[in-house]
């Protein structure tokens, strides 16, 4: 079912809008979308977004499949929920974005995995899943050192009054990381749940277009 | 007073940022009533970014797994005062319980630790319990020093109340875009709840963390608003919400040239004052980066 997903051909083909509805989650919702804009007019991040939710949506419709998958507005959303909970077709336009960024690192997209979000998202998930904990130290300095030495270097030298303000007042332990005690555990549990997503999605074939592809306003 | 035991799930801000949310909490809760039974060897939820680098199921199984521990202990809650924690957990929790294929994905990783889960605890969070099963009147028994004349702008932030203002029990305990509820945890203090709209605006969250040059305007209107509305302190439920509202105060004076020096206090370190407690062993008010000093000057 799940596979990568295909490339659109032609103007206005309909196959990258069916793959969503039926591999992202909160897909199938997604398909009945008014284009009302209530979700982009209540979005706190909406003019720094280079395409609104209402857009975003449209343009999976008319199989802008790159322009998506690039986009920052896989990025920039601050998972505030104002769309989900206002959306009068009651569309989870949050889990939407999250899971087309999700997709976006999946396939490939370097804007995906340059963005902040991704190398952020990296550092945090390789401290839960060792550690079974955040640690919001090793996660800051992975994070920044992810950009290169130097600039890691002035981004930890940027926020050293913000860290030794929480080591002072206790909010930052000098030390070893926290974690939980059976971490062996945790990684069993997240290696077989590893395997069962890549289970989900395999068997694609890349990002070819299904056979036929005729599908389309334009026939 | 009714006397209840839940399944606390304190999330990973509980052993840093957030530390004096954890604090407090532990003190507060069982004078209310509600005694913490913490959940075995919890980890973490996957927060806001899990999803990206984890995918799906491994995120399903983060959440899973607290459950799984949780439902051992034999209470038929699942208590947590993190936003994030509060979100993950309950849309795990409902995905498991109405979703059979991520209920066997999940029991299917789980079952590797001959673990497994049903989706049958309710995820809660903590102020929705306080505002359901403690009640103000009980809050405002214990209120033995008043916090008369303190002026708390009170800040919810988003997660908080959406997208789970609605419990698993149906009914919702608030409204999304003006709950009242942390108005009425100020005012059984004794404190004066300013007129406050931008009590569900978002501070970027993670975004702010990472990025903060994308979302400083919106912590600048949190606190400006704050400000101009005269509040001694702001008081907030979230822990990233404090964290981000107190320690880019600095960063935006320097950027917009404000003078912002505002407190940001947890509402469970003004029931601790107000209720006689000792305000640092259980209000942990020296754990600010801006110091709290209207509300220490109140503490008994
Ligand atoms: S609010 Fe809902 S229906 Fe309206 S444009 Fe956004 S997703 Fe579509
Ligand atoms: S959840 Fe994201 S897209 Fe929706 S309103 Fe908030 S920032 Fe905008």
């Amino acid at each position: 079912m799940t596979h990568a997903s295909p490339t659109p051909t032609k103007k206005y083909d309909l196959n990258f809008a069916r793959w969503v509805y039926e591999n992202v989650d909160g897909g199938d919702r997604m398909a009945l979308c008014m284009q009302c804009g209530t979700c982009s007019g209540s979005c706190p991040v909406g003019q720094q977004m280079d395409y609104g939710p209402r857009k975003l949506f449209m343009m999976i419709r008319a199989g802008l499949k790159e322009e998506v998958l690039k986009s920052n507005t896989l990025w920039n959303c601050v998972s505030c929920y104002n769309c989900v909970v206002r959306c009068p077709r009651k569309v989870p336009v949050t889990y939407i974005l999250h899971d087309l960024a999700t997709v976006a690192v999946r396939e490939g997209y370097a804007e995906a995995k340059e963005s902040d979000n991704s190398r952020f998202a990296k550092a945090f998930w390789w401290s839960a899943a060792k550690y079974g904990r955040t640690d919001e130290r090793l996660v800051t300095a992975l994070y920044y050192f992810s950009f290169g030495m130097g600039e890691g270097y002035k981004r930890g030298m940027a926020n050293m009054p913000i860290a030794m303000g929480m080591v002072k007042t206790k909010r930052m332990h000098l030390g070893m990381p926290h974690k939980c005690k059976n971490t062996g555990e945790l990684k069993k549990i997240l290696a077989k749940a590893a395997e069962i997503e890549a289970r989900s999605h395999a068997g694609g074939a890349g990002n070819a277009n299904p056979a036929g592809g005729t599908a389309g306003h334009d026939k | 007073m009714t006397k209840k035991i839940v399944s606390y799930y304190p999330g990973c801000s509980s052993q840093a940022s957030a530390v004096h949310l954890d604090t407090s909490l532990r003190a507060v809760m069982p004078k209310l009533g509600v005694e913490f039974k913490e959940v075995q060897d919890w980890n973490c939820c996957g927060a806001s970014v899990g999803h990206i680098a984890g995918g799906h199921v491994p995120m399903a199984a983060l959440s899973g797994r607290n459950l799984a521990n949780a439902k051992t202990d034999g209470t038929s809650d699942f208590v947590t005062p993190c936003a994030a924690c509060y979100l993950n957990s309950h849309y795990t929790n409902e995905k498991i319980r109405d979703n059979a294929k991520v209920r066997d994905e999940v029991n299917e990783a789980l079952g590797v630790a001959g673990k497994s889960y049903d989706g049958s605890l309710n995820v809660r969070h903590i102020c929705e319990v306080i505002v359901n099963d403690v009640g103000m009147d009980a809050v405002k028994a214990q209120v033995k020093n008043p916090l008369t004349g303190l002026k708390v702008a009170g800040y919810i932030g988003c997660q908080t109340v959406r997208p789970f203002a609605r419990t698993e029990r149906g009914g919702m305990w608030d409204t999304y875009d003006d709950p009242t509820f942390l108005n009425d945890f100020i005012s059984a203090t004794g404190a004066t709840a300013v007129p406050y709209t931008k009590k569900t605006s978002c501070c970027g969250g993670s975004v702010s963390v990472m990025s903060p040059e994308k979302t400083l305007h919106l912590i600048k209107d949190i606190v400006g608003e704050a400000q101009e509305q005269g509040a001694d302190v702001i008081a907030t439920p979230c822990p990233l919400c404090q964290t981000n509202v107190e320690m880019y105060q600095t960063a935006l004076n320097q950027k917009y040239g404000t003078n912002f020096n505002i407190p940001v206090v947890f509402y469970s370190q003004l029931f601790a004052v107000a209720f006689g407690m000792d305000p640092k062993k259980d209000a942990a008010l020296h754990q600010h980066l801006i110091s709290a000093d209207p509300v220490l000057a109140r503490a008994k």
